[in-house]
């Protein structure tokens, strides 16, 4: 029999009884042949695999995560708690050392989700990474985390919410947002004043194949993450580049992934997007779960493979090293950002385009330059749904000064926002204000 | 009326019913060299002064199937099999005969490489050759589409004595377990074969006329015509016969736990509202998982005969046994030497359990009292540990829609019935140390006899259709034929219960429809492109696990012992 050398919990959710409607591609059908998969190549019968339910998150959970307007069930359905449930599960197997590794994998997905949500963007309404992050650091204290978001799609999402915390690596390497949703993800977004460097974009042009997504990988990320050394590496673990992806450009392959996941060894992966559920996810999510135990996946292939079709032109090839040849700079040597100040703060202004649901969001930033901690930080926000709300947060290591001023701020009785909500790490408080 | 018979490791046990009555019951030791000898000596004694034209119907546990494996005393099988792409075929090589057929089926069915003829060819001379007559052939996704194992079977034809088809043998995906069960099917068939020629020839002899049905380890029964194309179901039928003796002997209508305690092991088992717990896939034959259903049953090493040990975290009761307690003659201190010593048993000379407790006690400088308390404690504690594992395991089970997640109910047992030979004795410091109600039945001695006796057929079948290519697959029966594009999931269910009654019928099994539940019901909307393609169903029916009658708690009888020879 087979037998894991790592050991490897997967949390197998498909939520065969959920979708964004019938047609949509977030819908029961996803995981319907990946299943099938698995349970005729006997994976949880490989010794050292083994098949969790997920959890169910909290309000606690989401609130700790996000700034969620107007309230947490506004936001998310019993879908999206039980898939960041789901992450919190894999999280709890690795940090109580169940199982080595883990692998979520759930739906709906979780990484365009921004810090502050006002419904669905890209398929995502509450970032499951994230949730399962700040699970870890509320139970775990402070840790360095590296999330790689090996999506198709740029990890807008995720991205957002660790713009600012120099704690949380995040490394993106999708299709070139010049050609895809959601049309970021450029080298120059590297973080915010105080996390520079600590958000890595890897912009692959279409029709990149196996050989130019792991000379990235091992140009780039693997480098960084020797000198960043996580105490744990997170894997956000789309499956949209193969390709046969019905939205995506790519030409990426499950050995290509299998051999993804065999480099980065992450501790944790998560499912994000991934469309082709046929033709691709039986086969990727194969080669990752084995590859994720330590098991032999040189013989998972698509039926439908050959390496020379998919292959990059040498031009294709010849940008991708050109590119990544600079990218290591982003992490080791980031350009000061532009940051525009006004007094104490600096200020972001951002117009967020919700494209499920049809909302524009209206959001302007401040973040307090203190020389004692991060500062804190205070978002206001509206939407074409809902007028101006604030979110407030504290950062972990906030000082009495910065703490006072969140709590002023949140306790006012004077203003005129609708909603205030406080995320205070150092306290683990989050809550909304009392209605008046 | 109805027989049971339970051949066990030790005893066989037998008994007689007349609808609710318990009417005879014995017991003969078995003889693992000649089974029927050991049949024959119980039925001569419950039918005694019985007219046995009036038996309708006799069950039969037996251990032959499972003693082949384990003793190896099996036939040499020649197995075929097609994989392609995935994990590697080699890790599921079994016997001494495997052979890999290059061909490849996808998840949906469709052939992506074509089986290599040649190769089958120069398989099968092989086998041939080396006078294989026994065959299996299992393909990769074969439950989606069974033509290449269909292909390696047409192949073989009329030169194997017997074949094991994989879809055939369960419609479960599960290609590794579709192999291991396809192999331990051919395996025991001849031996099986031979074993029912016999029993069949005996039964005449008695003038039984019965219809006879051999217990699988679901608890149920199928008809010996069924057996003898499906042997490998029959093992591992004799925790599934205790466990259907307590329902047939005990209220069991809530969520409860069974022990069986034995001199070796203690059998565990759940009970969900009533209703026997099964393994999620299937039992695994010599580390070999398969696709055999089984009701779920834990066993751990503690039982009667467990030996008492001292080592530097104290008191150790089991895992090993080196003979019958010190009472009964044994060489060394047992769990139940510690029992008499606490007066909670009188068995056998208890002197012997005093003094072996006191030497063992002196030792380690310990009271010999102490020492028989600790060791009672250390194996209740074990058995409780197990337990609790077993709810945890089955109350995290995966699930896979919102609606379990939110709404399942968690099994919660709060009452355990205990059967097996030292059941009373612990029946109060389980009740101690669990906080839960034992109820041991009165008639544990012939339990497994009665649950055999009782139990009725039981059958499921898997059923899976895909409107957009037109058809609808039922594997195990062989049924796989077009449908029209408006198939719906309503058509599915009634087609899956019809199907699963006609082959009871064809069986000569007759059952209500309602009888006959359907446990998963789903249907997905297929989407190609940005458009609705058809759907994918999927439906499972079985006829589950139940006794025909509960016996009477008031008839109880003698167990009458055959003479030993």
């Amino acid at each position: 029999m087979l037998k894991a050398t790592s050991s490897l919990g997967v949390i197998f959710f498909p939520a065969y009884d959920w979708a964004i409607s019938s047609s949509h591609p977030e819908r029961e059908e996803r995981l319907l042949y990946t299943q099938d998969q698995f349970r005729e190549e006997g994976l949880f019968d490989i010794e050292g695999i083994s098949e969790h339910r997920p959890l169910r998150a909290k309000d606690q959970d989401i609130l700790r995560t996000h700034f969620c307007f107007p309230s947490v069930d506004r936001i998310c359905t019993e879908s999206h708690r039980i898939s960041a449930g789901g992450a919190i599960q894999a999280a709890k197997l690795v940090m109580e050392q169940k199982t080595r590794r883990a692998f979520a994998l759930v739906r709906p997905p979780g990484h365009h989700a921004m810090k502050v949500v006002h419904g669905n963007r890209g398929f995502c309404n509450i970032n499951i990474e994230a949730v399962m992050v700040e699970w870890i650091r509320e139970r775990y204290g402070r840790k360095r985390i590296a999330i790689v978001d090996t999506d198709c799609h740029h990890g807008d999402g995720t991205q957002d919410v660790y713009w600012h915390d120099p704690d949380i690596l995040f490394i993106s390497i999708h299709q070139d947002g010049r050609t895809l949703y959601p049309g970021s993800g450029f080298p120059e977004e590297n973080g915010g004043p105080r996390a520079l460097g600590r958000t890595i974009n890897i912009p692959l042009p279409p029709r990149t194949s196996d050989t130019g997504y792991l000379h990235a990988l091992e140009n780039v990320v693997l480098p960084i993450l020797a000198d960043f050394k996580p105490d744990l590496v997170i894997n956000s673990a789309g499956q949209d580049n193969h390709y046969s992806d019905p939205i995506t450009n790519m030409q990426f392959s499950a050995q290509g992934y299998a051999r993804l996941n065999d480099l980065l060894k992450p501790d944790i992966a998560v499912l994000e997007g991934g469309y082709s559920i046929k033709g691709a996810l039986p086969y990727v999510n194969l080669g990752i779960c084995l590859a994720m135990a330590g098991c032999d996946y040189s013989a998972v292939r698509e039926p439908d493979y050959h390496a020379d079709l998919l292959r990059e032109e040498p031009e294709t090839l010849e940008y991708i090293k050109q590119l990544c040849g600079h990218l290591t700079d982003t992490y080791f040597h980031p350009q000061p950002g532009d940051f525009k100040k006004e007094g104490e703060y600096f200020i972001r202004e951002r117009k967020i385009y919700y494209d499920t649901e049809g909302i524009l969001e209206k959001q302007r930033e401040a973040l307090k330059d203190c020389d004692q901690c991060r500062g804190v930080r205070l978002i206001q926000t509206s939407s074409s749904h809902i007028s101006t709300c604030l979110g407030i947060e504290l950062p972990i290591d906030c000082c009495p000064a910065c703490e006072q001023e969140g709590y002023d701020a949140f306790q006012r009785t004077d203003d005129d926002y609708i909603i205030v909500q406080i995320l205070d790490q150092k306290n683990k408080q989050y809550r909304y204000r009392p209605g008046k | 009326m109805r027989i049971g018979i339970d051949i066990g490791g030790t005893h066989t046990d037998s008994v007689l019913i007349d609808g609710t009555r318990l009417i005879a019951a014995a017991k003969a030791p078995t003889n693992h060299d000649n089974l029927l000898e050991s049949i024959n000596q119980v039925l001569h004694i419950v039918l005694a002064g019985q007219d046995a034209t009036r038996v309708e119907t006799l069950n039969l546990s037996t251990t032959l199937s499972t003693n082949a494996i384990v003793t190896g005393n099996t036939d040499p099988v020649g197995v075929l099999v097609a994989g392609g792409p995935g994990i590697a075929v080699d890790t599921y090589r079994i016997g001494d005969h495997f052979h890999i057929i290059p061909g490849s089926l996808d998840h949906i069915g469709t052939e992506t490489a074509p089986l290599d003829e040649t190769i089958l060819k120069e398989a099968i001379d092989a086998c041939l050759t080396q006078g294989v007559k026994f065959f299996a052939v299992a393909a990769k996704f074969s439950p989606r589409n069974p033509a290449s194992e269909n292909r390696m079977r047409e192949q073989l034809g009329e030169r194997a004595d017997f074949i094991s088809t994989g879809h055939l043998v369960s419609g479960q995906l599960n290609f590794g377990r579709r192999i291991h069960t396809a192999y331990y099917n051919s395996a025991v068939w001849k031996t099986f074969r031979s074993f029912s020629t016999a029993l069949a020839a005996s039964l005449r002899g008695l003038t039984l006329q019965a219809e006879v049905n051999i217990l699988k380890a679901d608890g149920g029964t199928m008809p010996l015509t069924r057996a003898l194309e499906t042997p490998v179901q029959s093992i591992f039928s004799g925790p599934a016969a205790s466990v259907m003796g307590i329902m047939a002997t005990t209220q069991a209508t809530s969520d409860l736990i069974m022990l069986d305690i034995g001199g070796t092991t203690t059998d565990i088992a759940l009970f969900a509202g009533g209703q026997p717990l099964l393994e999620r896939e299937g039992i695994a034959i010599n580390n070999h998982p398969t696709l055999v259903r089984a009701i779920h049953v834990e066993s751990i090493g503690i039982g009667g005969d467990s030996l008492l040990s001292v080592g530097k975290s104290g008191v150790r009761t089991g895992p090993h046994r080196l003979g019958p307690c010190l009472a009964n003659g044994g060489p060394a201190a047992t769990l139940m030497d510690a029992c008499n010593v606490l007066g909670l048993a009188q068995l056998g000379d208890v002197s012997l359990s005093h003094d072996g407790l006191k030497a063992l006690a002196a030792d380690y400088g310990m009271d010999s009292r102490q020492l028989a308390s600790e060791a009672v404690d250390a194996a209740v504690n074990a058995i409780a540990a197990k337990i609790e594992a077993l709810i945890a395991l089955v109350n995290s089970k995966p699930v896979y829609t919102i609606h379990e997640i939110l709404e399942e109910r968690d099994i919660s047992p709060r009452k355990i019935i205990v059967i097996g030979g030292p059941a009373s004795v612990f029946k109060g410091v389980l009740e101690d140390r669990l906080g839960m109600d034992v109820e041991v039945p009165t008639l544990y001695g012939v339990v497994n006899a009665i649950g055999a006796a009782l139990t009725r057929t039981t059958s499921h079948l898997t059923l899976t259709a895909d409107t957009a290519k037109g058809k609808v697959s039922a594997p195990m029966l062989g049924v796989f034929r077009s449908i029209p594009r408006s198939y719906s999931l309503d058509e599915a269910v009634e087609e899956a219960r019809n199907l699963l009654a006609n082959d009871l019928a064809q069986a000569g099994v007759s059952l209500p429809a309602d009888e006959i539940q359907i446990t998963q019901a789903d249907s997905f909307n297929m989407v190609d492109g940005s458009y609705t393609s058809g759907r994918n169903i999927r439906v499972v029916a079985q006829v589950q696990p139940a006794v025909i009658a509960r016996l009477n708690s008031d008839s109880a009888v003698d167990i009458q012992m055959a003479a030993t020879r």
